[in-house]
């Protein structure tokens, strides 16, 4: 775990560049700047899975079934439950702010479910489960239909996300106002991690990441730490998933394939297992790469080669794939860590 | 009772598969303390090889020269994963294997394209065993799968060059003292692993058509299998992937009678095998203590 | 007069990332010698051994066997070379039967590296080999008894047995001995060391014995060398170290280890 107290000056740093993002929310057109939220919103499940795999030292690869539960609860809430009475009522939902705020309070409970039996065993046990939810949630979504609208006609949420009056998101999606607050949430995110790995919580986790049998020897209940985290981790993945929902105010399983629960992964891995800047630099880079490539992948020629139809879905799983296994195999902790080591090393030689 | 005898037969013979795809997970986890997410790969890639070659190549030969290629690349995937560099962790291991899964999906959707693939069933008819229509391609799976998992057990005990690999598992210390190089063990634990998994599904594909991104179920169902023997004992592995298929297949034809699902009985045919291993490792967990 | 010892470590560092467990420890070990290396846990015993036997790879410092540079070499080569270490533990393999166990000390030594090749290797010295194997059934003829059964189901001191026999199956020039008595009774302790004496002097295979058990390793040892934190302390014969006095406060204890011969040889008034 490489996370050290900040300093005053990396305090500093952080928050003039989070001041930075928030004030780049309202610099970029309505194109770019839905990117831009969408690398928030990663960014603060990043943050969570970091924190989980840099300290518990499980792998979930479900991070993105509980962004999907997250989304999926905020926006069923948000238009009613019952879905006859939707179609009649306007008023049939709650307070999209409120639905919000249950998200991460839903996906949190789930996590704590299955965490209780999961985290006692090795990390691969949680690796597969996780990923069997993620299947699992994608296959109710499909034949709930009625429930969640499914695929076709998906789920339309046309209420806007307002608080006390302040409206954030307007109905046709996601303002700059939106993206000010998710990364204003990045922000807060980020300094709670970072409060959390200087903490005595955060010292007791320090001891499990180095050595469990130790810690469990000092008197830590290791397993109960673990719980925590994958439970915080998954309600960051779930509120992160409800703003989404008020993004696009549309819902439909496509955002919420098998690939991004293994995104998530692959952003905490390049940026620095452990962490918590890595995990948001990672998740800026990879969203920023994967949608570059998927681009590049819908042009109908690339070097004078003809692209078949699948080209977007190959070059952005195939290329990140064959990213992901040189960045792991040469800088097993991460890019980040690794930038780091050489920078001290040029330092050290100057 | 005729249709629970079909669907015992079909989830014994499916199962059987995943049986292979699990033994082989053991087989790695054991040699080398990490879990290969590209065991679903091996075996699609067994099917589609089969699907290409079985056109021009007599059955026989197709079929065995689909398991040996893939044997092959899953020798190249321990390499990678675990032979290439000393400071790869387990952790590291495992997420190079995942990349190595997707990379290996998105080369067959380029390759291969997103359709369910197949080709025509060994038998031309279905054998009528006391009244109950059995294909038989599904006997031929789970009788040829079963003689690879014996071949597999006893090659282990009785050869040198198994007993290596078990000693490898049993202590990875020791064997590297003895002389034993545990690196190449691995590899080769990768590519026997590979190659159970693409006999799985060389013989499977014709009832159970594969796609360029059936790669999770199967490793997933696989998953669920080696972990009814704690990733640990290929025996038990077997009889997970046995009871697995069976359950499926049980799930699948009952759904309608299940409150709740409704008619989607085939959506559930996967979460069944998942809500078997969570059940399963919660079971599990009651006992163990975390290591 | 000094032919260059069989075994030469020089100035032998080994981390373990920012931590140092060796730090430039220098010993030697004669053909046909018994030398002992004693010192409290963690001293880094196993550690030097790890560094020597080719699963670490030292930092600085070099190894050399009979005049042979084996410094972070792979264990197969160190094997080759001939050096076994019998590990901390016995580290048998528990579900192979015992005589498996014992053919595949057999096996480094033989073979070079992967599974194929040395299949067909075994094969074709599959006579060498079978010699080799009643040469250790006779040494310990307690193990032919053994031979069918499982090695995780024989008793400790078996199990250290098998992992001797284990590592004279390489016809080894030294062998390293981690942790002889630990967890065994005095009686099997006893017996292996009968056992290992005779080894050493019927056979002329060298002994390094690292040992926290100071009392025994002192007694089987004419020579011994002091490990403490990482760093070499003293060093000399072993009757010289038995009488030092911090040897004797630190590892020889009072009380229980004493015995008669030394209540008469310390006689002298101490007021």
């Amino acid at each position: 775990m490489r996370e050290r107290l900040p300093t005053v000056g990396r305090l500093a740093g952080t928050l003039a560049a989070g001041a930075f993002a928030i004030w780049l929310s309202y610099q970029l057109s309505p194109g770019d700047r839905s990117l831009y939220t969408l690398m928030g919103l990663y960014a603060i499940v990043a943050i969570g899975l970091s924190l989980l795999i840099g300290f518990a030292g499980q792998i979930s690869l479900g991070q993105g079934a509980f962004y999907a539960l997250g989304a999926y609860t905020a926006g069923i809430l948000t238009v009613g439950v019952d879905p006859d009475d939707r179609l009649v009522n306007p008023d049939a939902g709650i307070d999209p702010a409120l639905a919000v705020l249950a998200a991460p309070v839903l996906t949190g409970l789930v996590a704590a479910v299955i965490g209780v039996p999961l985290l006692r065993l090795r990390g691969h046990y949680l690796a597969f489960a996780t990923l069997a939810l993620h299947l699992i949630l994608l296959a109710v979504i499909f034949a709930q239909s009625r429930f969640t609208g499914g695929q076709d006609p998906g789920l339309a949420v046309i209420e806007p996300l307002e608080v006390f009056g302040w409206q954030i998101t307007g109905v046709t999606g996601g303002t700059a106002r939106h993206t000010a607050i998710v990364w204003g949430l990045v922000l807060v995110t980020l300094l709670l991690a970072l409060n959390l790995v200087g903490s005595r919580p955060g010292r007791a986790l320090q001891a499990i990441a180095t050595s469990e049998r130790t810690a469990a020897a000092a008197g830590v209940d290791v397993s109960a730490y673990k719980l925590r985290l994958f439970v915080l981790s998954a309600g960051l993945a779930g509120l992160a998933g409800a703003l989404y929902v008020f993004m696009l105010q549309f819902l439909s399983p496509d955002a919420f394939g098998v690939f991004l629960s293994i995104q998530f992964v692959v952003m905490v891995a390049v940026g620095g297992l452990g962490s918590v800047y890595g995990a948001v630099a990672g998740a800026v880079a990879i969203t920023w790469l994967e949608h570059e490539l998927r681009e590049l992948g819908t042009r109908p020629s690339l070097l004078g080669f003809d692209l078949p139809d699948q080209a977007p879905q190959v070059f952005s799983v195939g290329v990140f794939a064959v990213i992901l296994i040189v960045v792991i195999l040469f800088f097993p902790r991460g890019l980040l860590p690794a930038l780091g080591d050489g920078l001290r090393r040029l330092r050290a030689r100057v | 009772m005729r249709e629970l005898l079909q669907l015992v037969v079909v989830g014994l013979s499916t199962g059987s598969a995943y049986a292979l795809v699990g033994i082989g997970m053991v087989l790695i986890f054991r040699t080398t303390g990490i879990i290969n997410f590209a065991q679903g790969s091996f075996a699609v890639l067994g099917g589609l090889f089969m699907v290409e070659l079985v056109d021009g190549l007599p059955r026989l030969l197709a079929g065995a020269l689909s398991v040996l290629v893939v044997g092959f690349i899953g020798s190249l995937v321990g390499f990678v994963a675990v032979g290439f560099r000393r400071r790869t962790t387990p952790l590291a291991s495992l997420i190079i294997t995942l990349g190595i899964a997707l990379l290996i999906a998105s080369l067959n959707l380029l390759a291969f394209g997103d359709r369910p693939h197949t080709y025509p069933t060994f038998f031309e008819r279905a054998w009528d065993i006391g009244g109950v229509l059995v294909q038989p391609q599904y006997v031929l799976v789970a009788g040829v799968t079963a003689l690879a998992a014996l071949l597999l057990t006893l090659g282990l005990q009785k050869t040198i060059a198994g007993q290596a690999l078990v000693a490898c598992a049993d202590s990875r210390r020791a064997a590297e003292l003895v002389g034993i190089d545990v690196r190449a063990v691995a590899v080769i634990a990768f590519a026997v692993s590979a190659g159970l998994c693409a006999l799985g599904w060389v013989l499977l594909t014709p009832v159970d058509p594969v796609n360029y991104d059936s790669d999770v179920r199967i490793a997933i169902s696989g998953f669920a299998a080696a972990a009814f023997g704690g990733l640990a004992s290929i025996r038990l592995a077997y009889l997970g992937g046995l009871t697995l298929g069976v359950a499926q297949q049980l799930v699948v034809g009952y759904a309608d009678e299940i409150p709740g699902l409704g008619q989607q009985g085939r959506q559930y045919e996967l979460a069944a095998a998942l809500v078997i291993m969570l059940v399963l490792i919660a079971w599990r967990s009651r006992h163990e203590v975390h290591e | 007069m000094n032919a260059a010892p069989l075994l030469e470590i020089d100035s032998l560092v080994v981390k373990y990332g920012p931590a140092v467990a060796v730090d430039g420890v220098s010993l030697s070990v004669e053909a046909g010698e018994r030398v002992a290396l004693i010192g409290p846990n963690g001293a880094g015993k196993t550690s030097l051994l790890n560094g020597v036997c080719g699963l670490v790879k030292p930092t600085a410092g070099r190894v050399r066997l009979d005049g042979r540079d084996l410094t972070g070499r792979v264990a197969g080569d160190v094997v080759r070379a001939g050096l076994t270490q019998v590990p901390e533990g016995r580290q048998v393999f528990p579900t192979l039967p015992v005589e498996a166990n014992l053919l595949l000390g057999a096996y480094g030594r033989e073979f070079r590296h992967e599974l194929v090749s040395a299949t067909l290797r075994y094969l074709r010295r599959r006579g060498a080999i079978a010699e080799r194997l009643q040469r250790v059934y006779t040494l310990m003829p307690k193990l032919y008894e053994l031979r069918e059964r499982p090695a995780g189901r024989t008793s400790g001191g078996e199990q250290q047995m098998v992992a001797i026999g284990r590592a004279l199956m390489a016809e080894p020039r030294l062998l390293a001995i981690d942790e002889l008595s630990l967890g065994l009774a005095p009686l099997v302790v006893k017996s292996l060391s009968e056992f290992l004496v005779r080894l050493n002097e019927d056979e002329g295979v060298a002994v390094l014995l690292v040992e926290q058990n100071a009392v025994l390793a002192l007694e089987l040892c004419p020579r011994a060398y002091v490990l403490e934190a990482g760093r070499l302390v003293l060093s000399g014969a072993s009757d010289e170290l038995e009488r030092n006095e911090t040897v004797r406060s630190a590892y020889l204890g009072g009380g229980l280890d004493v015995s008669l011969e030394d209540l008469g040889a310390d006689a002298e008034p101490s007021t």
